[in-house]
């Protein structure tokens, strides 16, 4: 004969029909909050890296379609400067006081517009360069013959960069200054 | 399917415990909820049935734990409460022994149940409800005193 124990151990009765519905709705709507939950953080997320890979390509795209020199719109500045540049570079040649003033360094800052001279590069690019230079484009016009303290210092300048260890590239103008150490040497 | 299966068991377990049918229906739906939401953590180390059996009594005691009260006694009376014998409740059914638990005191019939019924020492009685160990002896004394004047008023009766 079993124990009362054992009996209330194992005592069952069948719960209401409805019990299972509701304890299969609560787990229905709690998955379904778990998985509001959790998906909201991730479509937050996914949300943020698909704008940020939107942005980033947007801006890719941007940076190669347009260089910075090629188009049409800077050759025609390119030409603008150049005429800009010879009305410039006239004004110093005609003017013996204010080249005087530029290769010995004394320009007035006041006068903007002859601080930077705008030129044009080898693919049509404006290159802005100092005035002081201008000098020297008139001088390779061998139109009027160089200074001696320009070569001097010219000189000084090819023999520093011929001793650097720097590779010689047409941006830091080494392989023209290789090319006329060896032009002199033959 | 695990409803099934368990659903009559623990529904018994949840009407030991609960005072009426609606407090089990609660424990019921509330426990197997936890048995759904946690059976990836079932290490196989004991029997299923027993860890949701577990489950269950968990839920109960949570169910109740605000209703359940412990009398103050103090440790001298406590030791002089005799643990009487309830064994004459053998010869009963399960529902009329459920239906004199019933009339017991939530704290009573949750003590009751988890050391004679579930087999808990008094020491894990004393932890899970936050009690002393002497609190929960004096419970269980109690307790079974309360049910065999249940059973003599009950028996009295029927020969009436």
């Amino acid at each position: 004969m079993p124990t009362f124990q054992d009996k209330l151990y194992h005592y069952e009765v069948t719960p209401p029909e409805e019990a299972w519905d509701n304890i299969a709705d609560k787990l229905y709507n709690e998955e379904a909050i778990e998985l509001y939950k959790h998906g909201k953080p991730r479509l937050l997320f996914y949300g943020v890296a698909a704008a940020a890979s939107i942005i980033i390509l947007f801006l890719v795209s941007l940076f190669f379609n347009n260089p910075p020199s090629g188009n049409d719109h800077n050759l025609s500045i390119s030409k603008d400067s150049i005429i800009q540049n010879k009305q410039i570079l006239n004004s110093i040649i005609n003017n013996p006081e204010e080249k005087k003033e530029i290769v010995s360094n004394n320009f007035d800052l006041g006068k903007t517009l002859k601080k930077y001279l705008t030129v044009t590069g080898p693919s049509g690019q404006p290159v802005k360069i100092s005035p002081k230079v201008a000098t020297l484009i008139l001088y390779a016009d061998n139109e009027y013959p160089p200074k001696p303290i320009w070569s001097d210092k010219i000189c000084k300048w090819q023999e520093i960069m011929l001793n650097t260890t720097v590779p010689p590239t047409s941006a830091n103008l080494l392989d023209m200054i290789m090319a006329a150490s060896k032009n002199n040497i033959e | 399917m695990l409803y099934q299966m368990y659903s009559s068991k623990m529904y018994g377990v949840c009407l030991r415990y609960s005072e009426n049918a609606d407090d089990a229906n609660d424990i019921l739906q509330e426990g197997f909820i936890k048995v759904y939401k946690n059976i990836n953590k079932f290490r196989s180390e004991g029997s299923f049935e027993g860890w949701i059996r577990r489950i269950f009594i968990n839920t109960s005691i949570e169910h109740f734990r605000k209703k359940i009260k412990f009398n103050n006694i103090s440790e001298i009376h406590e030791n002089t409460i005799e643990d009487e014998s309830i064994d004459v409740f053998n010869s009963l059914s399960a529902k009329d022994i459920i239906k004199a638990i019933d009339q017991l005191s939530p704290g009573y019939k949750t003590v009751f149940n988890m050391h004679v019924i579930e087999g808990y020492s008094h020491k894990e009685i004393a932890d899970i409800l936050d009690i002393t160990e002497g609190t929960s002896k004096s419970q269980l004394a109690r307790a079974k005193g309360i049910l065999k004047k249940i059973l003599a008023t009950s028996i009295s009766n029927s020969k009436k």
